[in-house]
């Protein structure tokens, strides 16, 4: 298992390098900077600009000092907008916000999903079972953009029971939303894939051997069918996670909660490159390491897989 | 001992025209239990009505979709609801321009960002997966850990980094779009390749000598064609939300193009404002669009998973 371990990090490292490259190298073909945006600058002042941020040098070195601060110092570079702030300023101040409603929206969508899909698939083909296949079905045409304004038309303009933006530094209340929004349709995609998967497993053999055995019903579906049937939903965990930090773009875009998406979006219509850049790689890197803890469980959840 | 005679007729009935029955093939099979699928085929009338409208529906507007209709700006919410008389069937958005011809050229956008996509991931995904499995060995291993490596970027950021690079247009959204949509396809093509490629025919095919490439294109394509349709309609919606989602921020289509993201963005905006229909009209073509796809892709599945038969 160590050795797996070892192995896929040893995969993982030259990912995130070549995604570091590769946004580096994207930001560098860019036809305009980020000071060729607004009003035309006289040209020993940009000149001036530009050799202070690094930029007269050459491509390589360029690229090659960026790595070595990220390397070392986990320094990310100023930000080119905002003069006094760093990227790392950033990344400390918007990712908190998008951490917390992140990892409710997972444990949201990861709990209610799963504990739907086995109930729909425990009680197959009963009103029940219809009832949370079909919730699923809708909920899954239901993403993010398409849920945030929907809520926030129920609960804040009519019910007004909750607000529709700002963060106040995480209070309950204006955590519901975001939520919600973010979570529902991860929540039906893992609710449909466990449904289906526990279908599968419940068919099989060995839970036909175990309910001949005598074993009570509630020790088989505890102790022979979920591990099995969680399989196919560990992968899909992985993806909606994906899902849920690509979401917070939207999620802070719509609900104004300062998280990194909002940076990210900012930063992206200022063409602010290191924030960019930033971003990308603190996303890119995320993305990568889960993706790895989603392999290490996979692999310690079924026997049967050695790599 | 009694006799039915009825069933003994059938019998004799039945066994005296057994010439005649012919073999089904998968294909008819499939097409037979896909027109009993009733989601399914409810799916497939709605999505032929919604892509007849979105051609021919502009017809019978008197506003086309950049055209500002000054009066109804002037007070967007009482004068720019949905009415037969004003010729805005959906009302105006807060511009004054006629939302039923926006929402037309949105749904235009949309469907082809949806079509296009799965095109392009039909396409290279299906060669490059087959050709990984029938090759395999080193060859297959660079091919796939490629793969995994531009499966793990996240796409959605360096999709918003790419237009902003580039400039917004709708093209370069389809290149992106294009260039992370054929990666699942390729995976799952790749794996059945596998399975097919050690079977007789393709030995056979082998041993009198056909080049590798056209043993993929002839006899390892069409045998997994089913499904790659599966998939393709599958991806479709995958492929619309994408393109929605980045409109919706304002990075994709430009105005006065749009599409479903961006009018639900606008809708969005103004929803305190009390013009409800510029959020529920795209909404619900949206919602609909996307829930037929699901229904098709899911009959097709049903109709074609040799698992069933």
């Amino acid at each position: 298992m160590l050795n797996f371990i070892i192995r896929r990090l040893l995969i993982a490292i030259p990912t995130i390098l070549i995604i570091i490259l590769l946004s580096f190298l994207l930001m560098h073909s860019a036809p305009g900077g980020p000071f060729s945006a607004e009003r035309s600058l006289p040209a020993e002042v940009l000149a001036n600009i530009e050799h202070k941020y690094g930029m007269d040098k050459p491509v390589i070195e360029q690229m090659a000092r960026y790595l070595w601060g990220i390397l070392t110092e986990f320094d990310f570079g100023p930000s080119f907008k905002y003069k006094n702030q760093s990227v790392n300023d950033l990344i400390a101040s918007g990712f908190p916000v998008t951490l917390t409603y992140g990892i409710w929206s997972f444990i949201f969508a990861s709990l209610i999903g799963v504990t739907l899909g086995v109930i729909a698939a425990l009680k197959h083909n009963t009103w029940l079972d219809y009832l949370a296949t079909g919730g699923a079905i809708i909920g899954s045409v239901l993403p993010n953009f398409v849920m945030a304004p929907l809520l926030v038309l129920l609960f804040s303009v009519y019910l007004n029971w909750l607000p529709g933006g700002g963060w106040e530094g995480g209070k309950i209340q204006f955590v519901i939303l975001p939520v919600i929004a973010l979570a529902t349709s991860y929540l039906a995609g893992i609710a449909r894939i466990t449904r289906s998967s526990m279908l599968e497993v419940l068919n099989s053999n060995f839970i036909r051997t175990a309910k001949a055995k005598g074993l009570p019903n509630h020790y088989i579906i505890l102790h022979h069918a979920l591990k099995p049937a969680m399989l196919p939903v560990l992968t899909s965990l992985g993806l909606s996670f994906v899902g849920m930090i690509t979401g917070s773009v939207i999620i802070d875009q719509y609900f104004s909660t300062g998280g990194i998406g909002q940076h990210f979006v900012n930063a992206a219509l200022n063409r602010d490159y290191s924030v960019i850049m930033g971003v990308t790689i603190l996303v890119g890197s995320l993305t990568i390491l889960f993706n790895l803890l989603v392999e290490v469980l996979y692999a310690w959840i079924d026997p049967r897989i050695r790599y | 001992m009694y006799i039915d005679n009825k069933k003994v007729q059938d019998l004799a009935d039945r066994l005296s025209s057994s010439a005649e029955i012919q073999g089904r093939s998968l294909w008819q099979d499939a097409r037979h239990r896909f027109l009993k699928n009733k989601a399914a085929m409810i799916s497939l009338i709605t999505l032929t009505i919604i892509v007849i409208f979105s051609i021919t529906g502009s017809a019978i507007s008197p506003w086309n979709f950049e055209e500002i209709d000054w009066d109804a700006m002037s007070d967007v919410p009482t004068l720019g609801v949905p009415s037969i008389q004003s010729g805005h069937y959906f009302g105006t958005d807060a511009l004054g321009r006629d939302l039923y011809s926006r929402v037309i050229q949105g749904t235009q956008i949309s469907l082809m960002v949806g079509l296009i996509g799965s095109f392009i991931a039909v396409i290279v995904g299906t060669l490059y997966g087959a050709t990984a499995g029938y090759l395999g060995g080193r060859i297959d291993g660079v091919m796939m850990r490629t793969v995994d490596i531009l499966m793990a970027i996240p796409f959605m950021f360096v999709l918003i980094l790419l237009m902003v690079m580039f400039g917004r247009s709708i093209y370069m959204i389809f290149i992106g779009i294009g260039l992370l949509s054929w990666l699942d396809m390729s995976r799952i093509i790749r794996g059945q390749t596998l399975s097919l490629k050690n079977k007789e025919f393709i030995e056979a095919a082998v041993a009198t000598g056909v080049k590798p490439l056209t043993i993929i294109t002839r006899h390892i394509v069409p045998n997994v064609l089913g499904i790659v349709v599966v998939y393709a309609t599958l991806l479709i919606p995958g492929m619309i939300m994408t393109e929605s989602f980045i409109s919706f921020l304002g990075l994709g289509v430009q105005e006065p193009q749009t599409s479903w993201g961006a009018l639900i963005n606008e809708g969005a905006k103004t929803i305190q404002h009390g013009t409800l229909w510029q959020l529920l009209f795209p909404l619900s073509f949206f919602i609909v669009t996307l829930l037929s796809f699901f229904f098709i892709g899911d009959g097709l599945r049903d109709a074609l998973d040799p698992k069933d038969r």
